[in-house]
């Protein structure tokens, strides 16, 4: 049996993100996925004559190649090559403001540019809005600064106050407290639902953390779906040395004494002389693939406290339209369609099938004019449930006519709204709902942000837990993903790989002394 | 200078600023530390509905006397609910035949209400110089323990992009989907109008047509009409099913067209279609299969043709090597040597096979080429679809079927 210096289990954005950060860090490395295709949420698929992607609306933090973000930086470290397209708009969306009036704004990317188009939606906003992308480079400055290698108290007093100050209240809150006028805060709330967390509970760094990247280096898509960021992402990883295996599913994790060194999969048992990394829900893990015994009274505190209250499980409708975006009148990449800019309010109404109104229409082809055959074009509808009660007990038949149910409140809202009518032109439909990414995610609930990220459970609690070592959990076994220190989306889980396998490797080297 | 902001007065912030360990702390601490429960409800349903394999046992077999074909009766060996499906999805059967571990694919011709009862049926025609049908037919008897997989496909109604009227194409066994469809809708599953046009060569050979019609006069939205190549009958049309016999049955107004039937029922009618101007996402196409004979695709590239080509297959840690010929796809010569492979469509469209190309060339048939485009770009094949032009290494996924 071959030996391997460290095991990657899920080829989901984490896992291949770690994998390829210990492959470049000259580690043997194997990713098994239990799949027969990488990248878990990123991936794609074909109907016809169209390929869809069924999750990325956009990425965070990929910035441009003479001016690169967080994420593009992580894919160069690796020699990762992905051919982007830039969404330059934020968002469109078309909703009611507070006050019952019709709110239909378009959002570009630039801080500049954000903050005219805010002046002239809302006059007078402009003051609240430079100080509020003030506080949020304090904070991007401040979380680099608290990343790097010294750290001096004095230094976070004289520079970094804004965001200490800012760092333990909700988004609500500071906006709040900057004094924007309610029509520039109830445009701001529209990004709640990437995070899933309404702003009354969602903590500003997070929010802020994502918003200011998304404005300032503008937001970015894969040409040809996220499948082609991790099909990639598994040949640089090949091209470095490193093995994988498809259809390889993890069923428990062996250990010698207390610490793990081997998988056993249904393509037999594989060891590793290092450690294990698992992107897989750490309740799984700790709930069955190691033995009762091994499981820190910790981490069963920390499931129990957080009640199973899972993020958003996705329902999506994707439609191959037999039209142009031209003949169709389509003109946004992203579309929001909330009922209203109250987030708990929304939030609240994303528990139940009844209630759910809200979907986010995108149209793959408005930056990517070839990214399906001429004449027609691809969009999706995406929406979420916060609550996964509904659920729980669908009568099988019921199942889909739910799903076409779905599809048909997202045309009619997209047309009534945006006065945009795609009935005629379908030649494909697909929907994918909770069980849909339950079954190719096996994550709980097919939840794709993991556990929500709010109050005590929020990034900025979960980075603090890590700095200060009180995450340790199983030796030699490393859960990364979405409930890891950077909560959801793609840029955290590729973020998240790459901290967890640099605390792997740094585990064992301190071992090794 | 720094900018100047605070939300309270300094104390509250910095003390709002700490709740952010302290009270994960606080939160946590307080949690009980039971046994964590890894199993979650929609988890369960989604296994319910895709389930790595089913395992059924025969419970009935139907002999179709004229038609030389038999309809299996599975039913779930633990007696349990089979996984809920759309009318006109198919299962793939594994059979191991004489050392060969294959899978074909079969259309349910059973109502999906069924399934709730465990049972969910297949027809297998007997075909000329087969290999899993004849097999199947001689071989299975009731009793017999059958592994299928979970329902897969997307050949079945879609209120939001068919016409509300389908005229169903069938040629032969290709009746199944249709009939399961007829089922569906009179079961009050599916809502729409199926006029069911179906070639069979003489009165004795239709397969189901008892069923039909029973189904027809129970359900004022089915309509069967039976079009008999060789043979002249009242009652029946004669000929084969061309553009003329689909404009006699259609409706008024717009209609969508299902076909299912042989390779060369697809060809005849895809020409006769055109000559309709039908849009094209009203023409839908069950899986094709592929072609016995490939050499006849003008982009073949012709020097591969009657070779024998020397393959490494890796699965896991494991490697097996044999050899495959240039006249049938990868994933055959996989089954004949015995390695368990991933497959479920065999016509190069659902991807389930989709695997590593690490040295050597394959061709796809345009028709069969269902892959991803970054796929195309890294050397991945669908080895269903995928004829060797070379010697071939290859990484498989491994499989859950077994």
């Amino acid at each position: 049996m071959k030996k391997y210096d460290y095991i990657v289990v899920g080829a989901g954005c984490a896992g291949l993100s770690a994998a390829l950060e210990l492959a470049v860090s000259k580690r043997k490395v194997l990713l098994i996925e239990q799949h027969n295709i990488p990248g878990g949420c990123a991936t794609g698929f074909v109907r016809g004559r169209f390929e869809f992607d069924p999750s990325l609306h956009e990425l965070c933090g990929v910035g441009s190649a003479e001016n690169p973000g967080g994420t593009r930086q992580i894919f160069n470290r690796y020699g990762v090559d992905i051919e982007w397209v830039e969404a330059s708009d934020c968002f469109r969306v078309i909703s009611k403001y507070s006050d019952g009036t019709d709110m239909d704004v378009t959002m570009p990317s630039g801080i500049d540019a954000f903050i005219d188009k805010m002046e002239f939606y809302v006059p007078g906003s402009r003051p609240a809005m430079l100080r509020f992308f003030e506080l949020m480079q304090n904070i991007e400055d401040g979380l680099a600064y608290l990343s790097s290698d010294e750290i001096n108290p004095a230094d976070i007093i004289k520079q970094f106050m804004p965001m200490v100050r800012s760092g333990g209240y909700c988004t609500n809150d500071i906006l709040n407290a900057l004094g924007l006028p309610e029509k520039a805060k109830d445009i701001l709330s529209v990004y709640w639902s990437y995070l899933g967390v309404d702003m009354d509970n969602l903590s500003f760094l997070h929010y802020a953390s994502m918003v200011n990247s998304y404005v300032k280096f503008s937001a970015y898509f894969p040409k040809h779906t996220s499948h082609d960021i991790s099909v990639r992402m598994v040949e640089r990883l090949r091209e470095l040395g490193g093995e994988i295996m498809m259809g390889c599913r993890a069923d428990e994790f062996l250990f010698k004494g207390d610490k793990c060194y081997a998988v056993k999969t249904n393509l037999g048992t594989f060891e590793a002389e290092y450690g294990i990394l698992a992107n897989i829900n750490p309740d799984i893990v700790y709930g069955k693939m190691i033995p009762k015994n091994l499981v820190p009274e910790r981490e069963k505190k920390l499931c129990a406290a957080r009640k199973r209250k899972l993020g958003a499980r996705m329902f999506t409708a994707y439609f191959g339209l037999n039209k142009s975006i031209e003949e169709l009148g389509i003109k946004d990449y992203s579309i929001f369609l909330p009922q209203s800019s109250d987030s708990v309010a929304e939030y609240n109404s994303l528990r139940r099938i009844s209630t759910n109104n809200y979907s986010i229409f995108l149209c793959y082809n408005v930056h990517n004019h070839g990214f399906s055959p001429e004449g027609t074009c691809v969009c999706s509808f995406t929406t979420m449930f916060t609550s996964g009660t509904d659920f729980d007990n669908l009568k099988e038949e019921d199942y889909y006519r739910l799903k076409t149910a779905m599809a048909k409140k997202f045309i009619n809202s997209l047309k009534e709204k945006a006065g945009i009518d795609i009935s005629d032109a379908i030649e494909e439909i697909t929907v994918a709902s909770p069980y849909t990414f339950a079954r190719y995610l096996n994550s709980p609930e097919g939840a794709v942000y993991g556990y929500e990220t709010r109050e005590w459970d929020g990034i900025i609690a979960r980075t603090i837990e890590m700095t200060m070592g009180l995450d340790y959990k199983v030796k030699g076994l490393y859960p990364v993903g979405t409930n890891g220190v950077r909560g959801d989306g793609y840029s955290s889980a590729y973020a998240d790989g790459q901290i967890i396998a640099q605390k792997a490797m740094a585990d064992f080297e301190k071992e090794g002394k | 200078m720094a900018m100047k902001f605070k939300v309270n007065s300094g104390a509250a912030d910095l003390k709002k600023f700490a709740g952010l360990i302290t009270n994960r702390e606080a939160a946590i601490r307080k949690a009980k530390a039971n046994d964590i429960n890894p199993t979650f409800r929609i988890n369960e349903i989604a296994k319910k509905f895709h389930p790595d394999f089913q395992k059924m046992v025969i419970s009935e077999i139907i002999v179709h006397e004229g038609a030389d074909a038999k309809t299996f009766v599975f039913k779930k060996a633990d007696s349990s609910e089979a996984a809920f499906f759309r009318a006109g999805q198919y299962v793939s059967v594994l059979l191991k035949i004489n050392g060969s571990l294959v899978t074909r694919p079969y259309s349910i011709c059973s109502s999906p209400l069924e399934a709730k009862q465990g049972i969910v049926k297949i027809t297998v025609r007997n075909v000329k110089d087969g290999f899993a049908a004849p097999y199947m037919l001689e071989n299975f008897k009731v009793g017999d323990e059958v592994i299928i997989s979970g329902p897969e496909g997307t050949f079945y109604y879609e209120e939001l992009r068919d016409a509300e009227n389908v005229i169903a194409i069938a040629g032969g066994s290709g009746i199944t989907p249709f009939l399961s469809m007829a089922y569906a809708i009179r079961d009050g599953l599916e809502d729409f109008n199926l006029t069911i046009l179906f070639g069979s060569r003489t009165e004795e050979n239709i397969l189901f047509k008892k069923e039909l019609d029973e189904v027809a006069a129970e359900c004022g939205k089915v309509k069967v009409v039976h079009v008999l190549s060789d043979e002249k009958k009242k009652g029946f049309e004669n000929g084969f099913i061309n553009a003329k016999l689909i404009k006699k049955y259609a409706p008024e107004g717009g209609y969508s067209i299902f076909m299912c039937g042989p390779e060369a029922m697809y060809r005849f009618a895809e020409k006769e279609i055109e000559s309709l101007g039908i849009e094209r996402k009203f023409v839908r196409r069950e899986l094709l299969g592929v072609t016995k004979n490939v050499a006849s695709f003008e982009d073949y590239p012709e020097e591969a043709a009657g070779k024998a080509f020397d393959v490494t297959v890796i699965i896991g840690e494991s490697e097996y090597k044999f050899k495959a010929n240039a006249d049938e796809p990868v994933l055959a010569a996989i089954e004949k040597a015995g390695i368990p492979a991933p497959s479920r469509c065999r016509s190069g469209e659902c991807g389930w096979c989709r695997s590593k190309l690490v040295s050597g060339e394959a061709y796809t048939p345009k028709e069969n080429d269902g892959r991803r485009f970054t796929d195309i770009e890294c050397g991945y094949i669908h080895p269903c679809a995928a004829f060797p032009l070379s010697d071939l290494v290859i990484e498989v996924p491994g499989s859950y079927m077994k």
